[in-house]
């Protein structure tokens, strides 16, 4: 701490604080450092390294011991079951993914653009993040009154007229895990997409208008391309909490619809260490594929 | 910004469905909460409004074949849980951010090293600690292999909170008051944490939230004494009541009260740190 003061008091000889910078001791930033890294490799690293390595295991009744096999691999890639479970994963995953993004889209538009008052701005989003203060289990468990055969929308449609018997595939179906998804991570869209609209130059929107530009070829050149980084923040965001998901599709299908979260959480249920290790590592393998192709859209140190 | 009316109002409309699908459930969720009971179940109709279920959370009304929420120890653990999460987890984030404050070889590696604490679902690191403690004998325990998974998940947070803070943080204050030879702690006391705290706020409320509510990290980490969400869990496999829905009311009530103070302390503190830069810079000038 000492030098630190010192070397700043050097600095003004210069008349350039920044030109101190290399004096200083560089070991400060490893020590500031350190106990996070730590932290992130024993409890995240280590954890992960072990799940690959426990699912080289071989697998007995009950236990799994240290022999290398590659059974439970095998046994993953021969089942029917498990392999449509993985495709349903990664069909589940790009339908709420398409619909968070076309639903969110317009809103963070709205919110981020069209609205002029700082407050309502704020009103508004404050609005979209109330409904996280309620645990995510009793969000998803409110779902099941709102779809079933005589739950509030077959309820609101009937009396409207739209319809004369109730619709039955709501509940119990993809369709309801597919709606229960998309309105629980809807959110971690709208935020990001929302944060970078706001943040563009009301200037640059004129100056095009002045150009003669449409309102259209406004939002294609200029306004979506910018808001890009914020749609693949919003992206990561639903892409790593839907393909990890196995509590909402257990509610809402009951337990029909097996994502491979389900998978693990039965496994690991059965004392299953082995089989559980090898879905996990499929897991991981597909989450590494789909946040490395949305880094390449957006630098995140950069957008802070 | 001109000629643009009908598409705001086009926008407009369709925010406001939004919301309306947003919160859908939470409206029939808190009328079925008023569920007439211990009959009454969590489904349309409701045959006669009441507050039974109210009282049957609160551990007032009378004994009936409905098992009580097994609430009051898991949600004591629980908050204990995000209380010495947010307090790590702030901690390590300012620690880190003040760390990035300057380019240090490998700061990259290290900045995709914390971010994917956020970025690997719970369900993997859930089952990779699981794994870890079982191998090697560890006694999984909400305090021990389910804390540090939590911090794990929310240190990312704090250290990115942080970092923005950070960014837009004028530096010239602080070399100012170190010219004039205040000492590196008094001026971290009397210049960088106000002007920093805003974040700290906000980085404590995002780790005790996360944290308060996290569940498939904690399902196979926690051991045998559940947290609130593994609790609310467990009653999924048996029959749900609307005892569930009147805690979900009451929680989000709870919530609103805790946001409201956030919100005021913190408007104090960006108050106040702007009445102080702005004396501090006159001095200077």
């Amino acid at each position: 701490m000492k030098d630190t003061k010192v070397s700043y008091t050097d600095g003004l000889g210069t008349g350039s604080l920044t030109g101190s910078k290399k004096d200083r001791p560089k070991k400060e930033h490893y020590f500031l450092i350190a106990p996070g890294v730590l932290w992130m490799v024993l409890f995240l690293i280590i954890p992960l390294a072990m799940m690959v390595y426990v699912s080289f295991w071989t697998q007995t009744t009950f236990a799994v011991n240290p022999t290398l096999t590659t059974k439970s691999w095998v046994t993953f890639f021969s089942t029917e079951t498990y392999v449509d479970a993985l495709f349903r994963t990664g069909r589940l995953w790009l339908i709420v993914l398409f619909l968070t993004f076309v639903i969110g889209y317009p809103v963070a538009l709205f919110v981020g653009q069209l609205v002029r008052s700082e407050t309502l701005r704020t009103v508004l989003l404050v609005t979209c993040v109330i409904p996280f203060w309620t645990s995510f289990l009793i969000r998803v468990l409110a779902w099941r009154p709102m779809l079933g055969k005589e739950g509030a929308v077959n309820i609101l449609l009937q009396k409207a007229g739209l319809i004369s018997t109730p619709i039955e595939v709501l509940l119990f179906t993809e369709v309801s895990v597919v709606i229960g998804l998309v309105q629980i991570y809807v959110v971690f869209m709208v935020g990001p997409i929302a944060f970078m609209l706001s943040r563009i130059d009301h200037s640059l929107l004129e100056a095009a208008r002045d150009l003669g530009a449409s309102t259209w070829t406004i939002f294609r050149k200029i306004i979506f391309p910018l808001s890009l980084p914020g749609v693949a923040v919003g992206a990561i965001f639903v892409s790593v909490m839907v393909l990890g998901e196995f509590a909402t599709p257990a509610a809402l299908s009951g337990r029909k619809v097996n994502l491979l979260g389900n998978i693990i959480v039965t496994q690991v249920g059965s004392l299953k260490w082995a089989f559980a290790a090898v879905v996990g590592v499929v897991l991981t393998v597909v989450m590494a594929l789909v946040i490395s192709a949305l880094l390449r859209v957006v630098n995140l140190r950069k957008e802070l | 910004m001109y000629h643009l009316n009908g598409l705001r109002w086009a926008l407009g409309c369709f925010t406001a469905l939004f919301l309306v699908f947003l919160y859908g459930p939470f409206v029939v969720m808190t009328i079925l909460s008023f569920q007439q009971g211990p009959e009454g179940g969590p489904q349309f109709p409701i045959i006669e409004w009441s507050t039974f279920w109210y009282e049957h959370v609160l551990s007032i009304a009378e004994p009936s074949r409905v098992a009580p929420l097994p609430i009051g120890k898991a949600l004591a653990r629980s908050l204990t849980l995000a209380f010495a999460t947010m307090v790590v987890s702030t901690l390590l984030g300012t620690l880190s951010a003040q760390a990035f404050r300057r380019n240090f070889k490998g700061s990259g590696f290290v900045f995709y090293l914390i971010v994917l604490g956020m970025m690997v679902p719970g369900v993997l690191l859930g089952l990779g600690m699981a794994l870890v403690s079982s191998q090697f004998g560890i006694d999984r325990t909400w305090w021990g292999t389910a804390f540090v998974l939590h911090v794990v998940y929310t240190f990312p947070f704090s250290f990115l909170v942080m970092l923005a803070i950070f960014n837009r943080f004028d530096k010239s204050l602080e070399e100012a008051s170190w010219m004039l030879g205040v000492d590196p702690v008094k001026t971290f006391q009397k210049v960088t944490f106000p002007m920093i705290f805003p974040g700290i706020l906000s980085s404590m409320l995002f780790a005790f939230t996360l944290s308060y509510d996290e569940f498939p990290r904690t399902l196979f980490t926690g051991g045998s004494e559940a947290t609130m969400p593994i609790a609310i869990y467990g009653t999924f496999a048996v029959e749900i009541h609307p005892n569930l829905f009147a805690f979900g009311v009451l929680t989000t009530l709870a919530s609103f009260v805790l946001l409201t103070i956030y919100g005021v302390l913190m408007a104090l503190s960006v108050r106040r740190s702007k009445i102080k830069s702005a004396g501090l810079q006159e001095e200077i000038a």
